[in-house]
């Protein structure tokens, strides 16, 4: 079955409407995309600069082979793919329509006897044709029927619905494109690291770095990590918490393959980080002593001593002792950094005040990394693929039959033919084919 | 106990191929009956094997490489006997069974120890997208088995040796239909395998795509088999070069299966899944 040559013999029309170049095209994306798994992707382009040769990172940089699947001729290749898909659609469709209003009522029966499948039967006797009727469609009494050469034509139909398949089948490829479109204009992803109790309004987009807001606020309360005997991660959980105007509005636990979803924007459980923490002993000269707790990431400030402090470094075991070098930052913002060993005190003179300052304790919290997304095209994309699926069932296991039956008189004989087409699965057809035959000889009681 | 069922189903399936190539050159009907049977015998006893190891391990055995090649021998043995049930193609069994026991035999040279599940593979679609994956490359099995038996047919013909192997092979007309019904099942299975990838994908990293290497790889396996069919289909293409194109597919295919997940790094890697 061949589209019509059309009249139109545009060559650029003629070019984008032949379905040779959608097999170049297939062809040149299988092989250009392999590039792409061996050149690592996504790096800085230093990086480029130091692993190839002059000449390849040149290469490398026109072509963006660092990003290949958004440069500019991939997209372009997938634009031409697409303009290639609408055109073969529109230069098929006319054909499709012809086909489908095709009427299978006016055929003669000399055209039915040059049908793929066929059988004739002469009887001398009358034929009852309320009676071998429903022969041919199981037990279907009401079949359209019409006037053809002096006898009456009946005709059972099925599956011609399925010509439409092929237009469902390669527009799905179209609603997929225009899903991720949609994904990547109207949506945006980044990644987020909170601390247990840590809350945040905004998050970084990954690809342009500016602050896109979240619109409510998404705490952290709680992460826990459990791990096998092998020491591998067994799951990983975070208790998350939905603020808006201070309110918790949400609240859910999100492990990984289970996110939380709030107003369109998903945040999933990508990764985590073992955040040291220990706690400082400020003694005072008169007695009076004060417990910090200092976190890895995080300053502390210290309004009463007009302190600011933060954790640098921590080490469990320094020479068999627990160590952590800790800054502080007075009123004035001057810093300095200190080396805290368990068990032996600094002295930290500010203003005129004195400190003795101990390491006590240490322990573990941690911080969940969390990918967040919005990207509103994702159903588009989802239908996009369902239709690509069904379409798939309709082009290659729905077939288009046709069975025909006319009974008719010449020279005093009744004559009565059997025919039938289909566009797929002949063997299937040619066996309920073969059944009609026999139950309409049986009737008939005629060879 | 499912090591024990292991060994012996690669047995069986050894003794079932040789029988498969003693009918291949004897021509004896009775010796491919008897290793069909065999071989089925040995397909309950491979079910049972894998259906005792996710028991044992607790989560679909899928995700180490001896488990993937093992399920993967099971799915092309179970396609070719589901397939011989319709259509008995003539000395289909003699290209079909030393591929299933070379992926057995691989399989059994794997470390066996069941590792526990990370994370990011505790999932509902675990064993619908593996599943899925498997079968599509079991029938794409069965279509490079028919295009090699194609060429070496059209060789024959065209020589006019019409003796030996053109005794033994099924007529080009039936190896070309066979093709065509392979490359429409697994082409489908194919797509809801990427289809049902993608979902997974979505709902643990919140990508449906991210042309990690095992995705971007069956891609392009994809746009090859649709290259293919557009061929066939539509530019009518038939025969030889439809059989040439359909083994650098399933080349690419294989590639897919194994190349991405030894060599490549990425989520589908074998090697840093455990590290």
């Amino acid at each position: 079955m061949k589209p019509s040559s059309s009249k139109n013999t545009n060559p650029v029309w003629a070019f984008f409407s032949s379905v040779r170049l959608a097999v170049f095209l297939l062809i040149t994306l299988a092989v250009t995309s392999i590039a792409g798994t061996i050149i690592p992707q996504g790096q800085p382009l230093d990086f480029y600069k130091d692993q190839f040769s002059h000449t390849f990172f040149q290469i490398i940089r026109v072509l963006q082979l660092n990003d290949m699947y958004h440069a500019w001729w991939y997209l372009g290749l997938l634009g031409l793919f697409s303009l290639n898909l609408i055109v073969c659609t529109v230069k098929r469709l006319p054909f499709t329509l012809r086909l489908l209003r095709k009427d299978n009522l006016s055929l003669t029966s000399h055209r039915l006897r040059k049908m793929p499948f066929r059988h004739e039967w002469k009887t001398r006797g009358k034929v009852d044709a309320s009676a071998i009727k429903p022969l041919l469609e199981a037990g279907k009494t009401r079949l359209p029927e019409s006037q053809v050469d002096g006898g009456r034509l009946f005709l059972a139909e099925k599956g011609k619905w399925s010509h439409w398949g092929l237009y469902i089948l390669h527009s799905s490829i179209l609603v997929i494109f225009a899903g991720a479109l949609t994904g990547s204009f109207a949506g945006f992803k980044g990644n987020i690291m909170l601390l247990e109790g840590e809350s945040t309004d905004h998050i970084v987009d990954a690809s342009r770095s500016k602050q896109i807001p979240l619109g409510f606020s998404i705490r952290c309360d709680k992460f826990s990590v459990s791990f096998y005997d092998t020491g591998a991660p067994r799951e990983f959980k975070s208790d998350l918490a939905v603020l808006e105007g201070g309110n918790e509005v949400l609240k859910k636990s999100i492990v990984v393959n289970d996110p939380l979803e709030y107003k369109g924007i998903s945040f999933y459980q990508s990764s985590y980080q073992a955040v040291p923490q220990v706690t400082v002993r400020f003694h005072r000269k008169d007695g009076t002593r004060e417990d910090i707790v200092l976190s890895a990431f995080q300053r502390i400030s210290w309004p009463a001593a007009r302190l600011t402090l933060g954790l640098m470094q921590y080490l469990p075991s320094f020479n068999g002792v627990p160590a952590a070098r800790i800054w502080l930052a007075d009123s004035e913002g001057k810093t300095r950094a200190l080396w805290l060993l368990k068990g032996n005190e600094k002295i930290y003179t500010q203003d005129d005040e004195q400190f003795s300052i101990s390491l006590i304790g240490a322990s573990q919290s941690y911080m969940t990394g969390l990918q967040v997304k919005k990207d509103p095209g994702v159903w588009i994309v989802w239908l996009g693929c369902t239709l690509l699926i069904f379409g798939f069932g309709i082009v290659f296991w729905v077939p288009h039959q046709t069975k025909w039956l006319w009974i008719g008189e010449k020279d005093g004989n009744t004559i009565v033919i059997l025919a039938g087409q289909t566009n797929k699965n002949k063997i299937h057809f040619e066996k309920e084919f073969h059944k009609t035959e026999q139950a309409i000889e049986s009737v008939l009681g005629v060879k | 106990m499912h090591k024990f069922l292991f060994q012996l189903t690669v047995l069986i399936y050894f003794v079932s191929t040789a029988g498969f190539l003693v009918h291949v050159v004897t021509l004896r009907k009775d010796v491919e009956r008897v290793a069909t049977s065999v071989l089925t015998g040995g397909f309950v006893l491979h079910t049972v094997a894998v259906l005792w190891r996710w028991w044992a391990a607790g989560h679909p055995p899928f995700v180490n490489l001896h488990d993937a090649l093992s399920s993967l021998a099971w799915a092309i043995v179970g396609v070719f006997l589901l397939f011989q049930m319709r259509y008995r193609i003539k000395s289909l069994g003699a290209f079909v069974t030393p591929v299933a026991l070379c992926t057995i035999a691989a399989s059994s040279l794997q470390p066996k120890e069941i590792l526990p599940l990370p994370p990011v593979l505790k999932s509902a679609w675990l064993p619908f997208h593996a599943a899925i994956c498997l079968l599509s490359y079991a029938v794409f099995v069965l279509a490079f088995c028919a295009a090699v038996m194609y060429l070496m047919q059209e060789r024959e013909i065209k020589m006019k040796r019409l003796g030996g192997i053109f005794k033994r092979l099924p007529s080009l007309q039936s190896i070309d239909a066979m093709n065509k019904r392979c490359l429409t099942v697994g082409f489908t299975l194919l797509t809801i395998g990427i289809v049902t990838g993608s979902i997974w994908a979505e709902q643990a990293w919140g990508e449906y795509w991210s042309w990690d290497p095992k995705e971007t790889w069956s891609l392009i396996t994809w746009f090859l088999y649709a290259a293919l069919l557009h061929q066939r289909i539509t530019i009518g293409w038939r025969g030889r070069k439809v059989a040439i194109m359909t083994i650098v597919a399933f080349a690419t295919l294989v590639f897919t299966f194994l190349g991405v997940s030894l060599i490549l790094p990425g989520a589908h890697s074998y090697a840093s899944w455990f590290k």
